[in-house]
């Protein structure tokens, strides 16, 4: 373990940008929104912005990106097809435990099956992740009811938490290893190991007085959505809300699902396009010729929250699928997030309860 | 930072966003959390806007009509061959329609209305789509003096009751939707008239499924609730309004024994209801002022219930028509009317006219003109210009095919280019800075996010190229300078300027030196002289029953077909969702309930022939307990259906929403 | 991970002879253009491709050739947009194939088994792959029946290939047509109708069934009526596929993804996914 003064953790950004497009969380300045994404800058990433709107599968698996190209002349056959080309090696500063957790499940489920995923690996390999402890929760987050914060255990090449003067500096890999020492950081002590310990506690104490907006008893309502042993009835209240914008997918850290289609341009090339897809609309699991196996909202919405919290789809993330991030309970235009969805079955709430 | 703030620019709800640009090109979109409006949410369109702005499918050159085909030809040569052919057309006043587009930006429109009067002396500037839009803006400016939304989105979370009439609102402006079920959820009162139980209607506390074309009957029967009851706003009556013998008169012919018989509600939901609006500190309303909105009698009984409730003219209260364009409020806003200029300016008013003379520099025509839609009909028109592709021009393609000379212009390739003479190519709205106006008098500016195609100009360029080959000498160095043009003109936008848009949110109307920073609302302190009640009919009769034609058929619109799919075919998602549709019901459908298909003997997607006093039509039935018995829904959802079987009931279609037509359903 | 292939891009084949089987669908054989990816794709009875038809887009479609001595081809039905660019092509067009992918048909686990298909309209487009290589090997197996109907004469699949089986001995074909027909010499009725007809055996035997939801499930009632065990009785599913690979997701039933983990499941295993057909 190492340490580096605060004042100049951004060294390490400077020091990743010689080798990798460095990826961090940035402040819009307009919108006053922060993002997960390429940094114009490494003096722009901002270690204290709020929790990204955007996760950071934008940065392993864009909302729309260019998986192949071809282009086919039908009077000479000839086909040209060229597959894209790798992406320069990405590295991702500051990222929060819980977004590292849904890069897990993103990687365990687009690398560990049985199939690899050619696309996702030209982003994800040669990657170099910094995380970022939270010091203290948001009012959205829960990841401490998903087990995902507020501290990375693993999976990270460096994982910074801020204990004061200084920022102590974990090492998970040989990569983050070599660069530390090229650096030639200081090597940390036991007490601030010790002091990282507090840090930690003192976050999750925090949760009850700041984490307000959002609780998941995730662990009383796992086994009853994978035995399914949920009334109907509360499918529905859930059905009925949901607005069918998809935005609940598009925002979750671990949710995968995409789309491709082929867009044909002016100059008779074609791009196919895979974009980020949700189980929530109807057309989703349309098959040509007038056939659809899941129609009702309430069946699709379901569809979701079994992946994220069955034990089955858990066997495959090697974790919950949801990480307690709560960007899903912000951006449903009903009143459907996550957290809300883990309330209503828990307690079988069929229908509104007006001032509770 | 590859995200740049921005709006949404599908419905007029005026949605925050940012859009991804990577390489030159939008390649994503994500809602703005601190949006005041959307909060971090956006639609199932919204969140697919990049699809659209990323198409390549656009017009890349001006072109020209030779022997019939259209050729490529420089800006120069387009604007130079439409300035003549214009310009030759003797009797503009009768002869030439401008046709704008309510997706063009405030500053475009201005100056698209400012070529049509000051260059080519024409009143005759207009857009059809949503027309519903202008009837309430009638009503609120009669009763009010403002032309615009009396409350603010923002404050929909302070609204204890909340009604909502007619309108599919979680799926024409979802975010509105979400806003009043988020209201809902804590604590207000959600009131839905509507004779289809649609999503919000579920989601409302209380759902008066009336039958299809008694709204007003069941608004009157409410506000004679309130009148007689005693349990209307005296004290806010005295004090702010005029007129209300006048409203109470009319109501005196409403039977209170006819009512249910008329509605199919019953005289306790009634006075239930009734109750929950007296009760309440602050209520809104809401309505769509879309294609299928209400016409101008029914809105006026919605004002006139929430004036004599005392819900209007305060924090939290409000009577709320929902633009379905992202500027359709905007465009009013900018006089694209035959009788208006800016800011509901009459064009009759000498005083204004004067003004805009003065400020043009030229004389504007005196009479009021038509709009281009009725000069169509009539074929009295010789020359078309066209912004965009307005969604209900497939209504009169043969018109426009006979005419002398159709001047296109837009961004994307499509099949209005077949019926013009000139194309011009003007940038998409990410292309140019401009301002939008959303529903909610929000006026909010979007900047320039990319470069434009190449060669492409804004349509505020182009205007103005085209404004000097005619021989007018404008001198805009940006849309900022047209916004201040347009602010020394308009009351309302008085205290605009481009400075004022720090961060996001925009800036509501009103905004004058009384509010330098904007308006949320309509204060009742600001009516000049007092607020009126509006005057309306009163006629009670209800739908009559009809042996022949047992059904009383409803129009409306259909979950993902918004803007006659002429935008939505560029996107893949929602256009999928769309096609999820269109593989159930090929040749779209009618919606009726399981009773009525049980004794019609159809199952659903089962092909049935609806037959009307006008025409007939063969369509697949969906069968939902959604619609009430003897009662049928058919949403304009593919073209055809539109085209050949509506456009029969034109004048029928022309009462908006409630319009009904009696039919009878065969099975084939 | 180390041995992943790229499973993206799809490879180049000519479609050599187009040949029209029913009103909407037609076979179409195919010849990959790099010899060296011919020689190396080898398929299971029972899994499927995805096809790229350039500028239109890509599907799934099952196999129907057999793994053996069978010549690579494909047969669709027009019912989406791309399926129906591809039948606008001409013989000398080129298409994308990326796989086989998916489970397949249990072959050698079946051996000394009673194997019996029954197939509704376009079902025995995916069981086509198995009867003949059932067929090639029919000495390995105990009584082999196929009962397959279609709504007229004119809907069966495969004419060419069920006269054909008819000949082999110990084959025992039926097919039959909703409503009784000119010139039709073979049964009337709904292919449930044959599995009584056929006295179809339910022990130590094996159903493969695929075909429209209504004659699937009707033919399932009468199998498990006569005795057969569900996990006897096998089918495949058709979803809505976007990459074949078990990523896009848009295939998932429940716990399972048709494209890895199926498209070839146990009436046993279909009966748990609580999903439609």
């Amino acid at each position: 373990m190492f340490l580096i003064k605060k004042n100049e953790v951004l060294k390490l950004a400077q020091e990743l940008e010689k080798s990798y497009a460095v990826y961090g969380p940035v402040v819009e300045k307009e919108s006053g929104q922060a993002f997960l994404t390429k940094v114009d800058s490494v003096n722009d990433i901002d270690l204290n912005a709020p929790i990204p709107a955007l996760p950071p599968k934008s940065v392993v698996f864009p909302q729309i990106e260019k998986i192949l190209g071809y282009k086919y002349d039908r009077n000479s056959k000839n086909v040209d097809i060229k597959m894209v080309v790798v992406p320069q090696a990405k590295a991702i500063f500051g990222l929060r435990s819980c977004d590292l957790a849904g890069i897990q499940c993103l990687d365990r489920f687009f690398l560990g099956q049985e199939f690899v995923d050619d696309v996702y690996l030209l982003h994800r390999k040669q990657m170099f992740i910094v995380t970022n402890t939270c010091t203290k929760p948001f009012a959205q987050c829960f990841c401490a009811c998903t087990d995902s914060g507020p501290s990375a255990k693993e999976g990270y090449d460096l994982n910074l938490t801020d204990i004061g003067d200084s920022y102590l500096i974990e090492v998970g890999s040989d990569k983050g290893k070599e660069l530390c020492e090229k650096m030639g950081l200081q090597k940390s002590e036991a007490a601030h190991a010790a002091e990282k310990v507090k840090v930690v506690d003192k976050s999750l104490d925090s949760f009850e007085k700041e984490a307000v907006e959002n609780k998941a008893w995730i662990s009383r309502v796992m086994n009853r959505i994978t035995t399914g042993f949920i009334k109907p009835q509360v499918w529905e209240f859930i059905g009925d809300q949901c607005f069918e914008c998809g935005a609940c997918s598009f925002v979750c850290p671990s949710c995968s699902c995409f789309n491709i289609e082929d867009f044909n341009k002016p100059d008779t090339a074609v791009d196919r396009m895979r974009e980020w897809d949700s189980c929530s609309f109807e057309g989703y699991t349309r098959m040509a010729g007038d056939h659809n196996p899941r129609k009702p909202i309430e069946d699709r919405r379901n569809k979701r929250f079994f992946c994220k919290l069955s034990y089955s789809q858990s066997k495959k993330y090697l974790r919950p699928g949801c990480v307690g991030c709560g960007r899903c309970a912000w951006v449903c235009p009903g009143d459907i997030g996550l957290p809300n969805v883990v309330t209503y079955v828990r307690r079988e709430i069929t229908e509104r309860e007006i001032n509770e | 930072m590859n995200y740049k703030a921005g709006i949404c620019n599908f419905c007029g709800t005026g949605c925050g966003h940012l859009l991804n640009v990577e390489d030159g090109k939008i390649s994503g979109v994500f809602p703005s959390r601190n949006h005041p409006v959307s909060k971090g949410r956006l639609c199932v369109r919204g969140w697919h806007i990049h699809e659209l702005i990323r198409t390549d499918d656009r017009l890349t050159t001006p072109l020209i009509r030779k022997n019939g085909k259209l050729e490529s030809a420089s800006y120069d040569e387009a604007v130079s061959f439409a300035v003549e052919k214009l310009k030759g057309i003797k009797k503009p006043s009768e002869e030439l329609g401008f046709l704008a587009s309510p997706r063009s930006s405030n500053e475009e429109n201005y100056l698209f209305m400012k070529l049509a009067r000051s260059v080519f002396k024409t009143n005759n500037v207009s857009i059809q789509s949503e027309s519903g839009q202008r009837e309430s803006l009638n009503v609120l400016y009669k009763g009010t003096g403002m032309a615009g939304m009396l409350g603010s989105i923002e404050e929909i979370k302070k609204a204890e009751f909340i009604l909502v009439v007619g309108t599919d609102i979680t799926k024409q402006n979802p975010i509105i939707g979400s806003e009043i079920h988020m209201a809902a959820m804590n604590g207000s009162t959600v009131v839905t008239i509507c004779s289809r139980k649609s999503q919000i209607a579920k989601l409302s506390d209380i759902h008066l499924q009336c039958k299809p074309g008694s709204k007003k009957i069941l608004l009157a029967a409410m506000a004679k609730g309130l009148i007689e009851k005693n349990l209307h706003d005296a004290d806010f009556v005295q004090k702010y309004t005029e007129g209300f013998e006048g409203f109470a008169n009319s109501l005196g012919s409403l039977n209170d024994g006819d009512i249910e018989s008329l509605t199919g509600v019953s005289a306790q939901q009634i006075a239930a209801v009734v109750k929950n609006l007296s009760e309440a500190k602050t209520a809104m309303a809401f309505f769509s002022s879309g294609i299928s909105g209400l016409d101008e009698d029914t809105i006026s009984y919605i004002y006139n219930l929430f004036v004599v409730a005392g819900k209007i003219g305060k924090e939290g209260c409000g009577v709320n028509p929902i633009a379905g364009i992202a500027n359709l409020q905007g465009t009013y806003d900018m006089g694209v009317a035959p009788d208006l200029l800016t800011g509901f300016q009459s064009i009759k008013d000498a005083e204004t006219a004067k003004k805009f003379g003065k400020a043009w520099g030229a004389d504007l025509p005196v009479e009021n003109g038509k709009d281009v839609y009725d000069l169509l009909a009539a074929k009295k028109l010789k020359g078309l210009v066209v912004v965009d592709h307005d969604e209900l021009i497939v209504r009169q393609q043969k018109a426009i095919d006979d005419l002398d000379f159709v001047v296109y212009f837009g961004a994307f390739n499509n099949p209005f280019t077949e019926l013009a003479d000139v194309v011009i190519p003007i940038g998409t709205y990410v292309e140019s800075d401009g301002t939008f106006t959303s529903t909610d008098r929000r006026i909010q500016l979007s900047h320039r996010k990319v470069e434009p195609v190449k060669g492409i100009q804004a349509g505020w360029q182009v205007y103005s190229m085209v404004a000097a080959k005619a021989g007018a000498k404008w001198n805009y160095d940006s849309p900022a300078a047209v916004m201040a043009e347009i602010a020394s003109l308009t009351p309302n936008y008085s205290g605009v300027k481009y400075d004022k848009f720090k961060g996001i949110g925009g800036i509501q109307w009103p905004c004058n030196d009384k509010y330098p920073q904007g308006c949320p609302r309509f204060n009742a302190g600001d009516a000049k002289g007092k607020i009126k009640f509006v005057s309306v009919s009163a006629n009670f009769k209800g739908a009559e029953k009809n042996t022949e034609f047992p059904y009383l058929m409803m129009t409306g619109k259909a979950q993902h077909f918004w803007h006659q799919n002429n935008l939505m075919r560029r996107t893949f998602i929602p256009m999928r969702e769309y096609n999820a549709t269109l593989l159930l019901y090929p040749k779209g459908y009618v919606e009726i309930s399981p009773e009525d298909a049980k004794s019609i003997q159809v199952r659903d997607k089962w092909p049935v022939k609806v037959v009307s006093p006008y025409g007939s039509m063969k369509v697949t039935v969906k069968v939902t307990p959604d619609v009430k018995s003897e009662s049928a829904y058919v949403p304009y959802f593919i073209r055809d259906m539109i085209s050949e079987f509506l456009m029969e009931h034109k004048e029928l279609l022309e009462q908006g929403e409630d319009a009904i037509i009696p039919v009878r359903i065969e099975k084939v | 991970m180390s041995e992943y292939k790229v499973i993206t891009v799809p490879e180049v084949a000519v479609i050599k002879e187009i040949k029209k089987e029913i009103e909407d669908t037609s076979t179409f054989y195919l010849e990959f253009e790099n010899p060296e990816v011919a020689k190396n794709f080898k398929i299971k009875s029972g899994q499927f491709i995805m096809c790229t038809i350039f500028g239109a887009g890509e599907f799934a479609v099952s196999l129907p050739p057999s793994p053996e001595n069978d010549r690579f081809h494909i047969s669709v039905r027009a019912a989406g947009k791309v399926t129906k660019v591809l039948h606008s092509l001409q013989p000398g067009d080129k298409v994308g194939i990326r796989g086989p992918f998916g489970n397949g048909f249990p072959f050698d686990e079946i051996k000394g088994k009673n194997v019996i298909y029954v197939a509704g309209g376009i079902g025995i487009i995916p069981l086509r792959s198995s009867i003949v290589h059932v067929l090639q090997h029919r000495n390995e197996f105990g009584r082999v029946i196929v009962l397959y109907g279609a709504r007229t004469p004119q809907d069966l699949m495969y004419n060419y290939n069920i006269d054909e089986w008819r000949k082999i001995e110990g084959v025992e074909i039926y097919t039959t047509i909703d409503s009784p027909a000119p010139g039709w010499k073979y049964e009337v009725g709904f292919v449930n109708t044959l599995v009584e007809k056929a006295k179809v055996p339910v022990d130590n035997s094996v159903a493969f069934v695929c075909g429209p939801p209504i004659m699937f499930n009707s033919v399932i009632k009468d199998l498990v009526n006569r005795g057969m065990r569900e996990e006897n009785i096998i089918s495949t599913l058709e979803r809505h596929m976007k990459c074949g690979i078990g990523k896009c997701q848009h295939c998932a039933i429940g716990r399972t993804l048709v494209c890895t983990d199926g498209p070839v499941y146990t009436y046993k295993q279909i009966k748990t996914l609580g999903e439609q057909i």
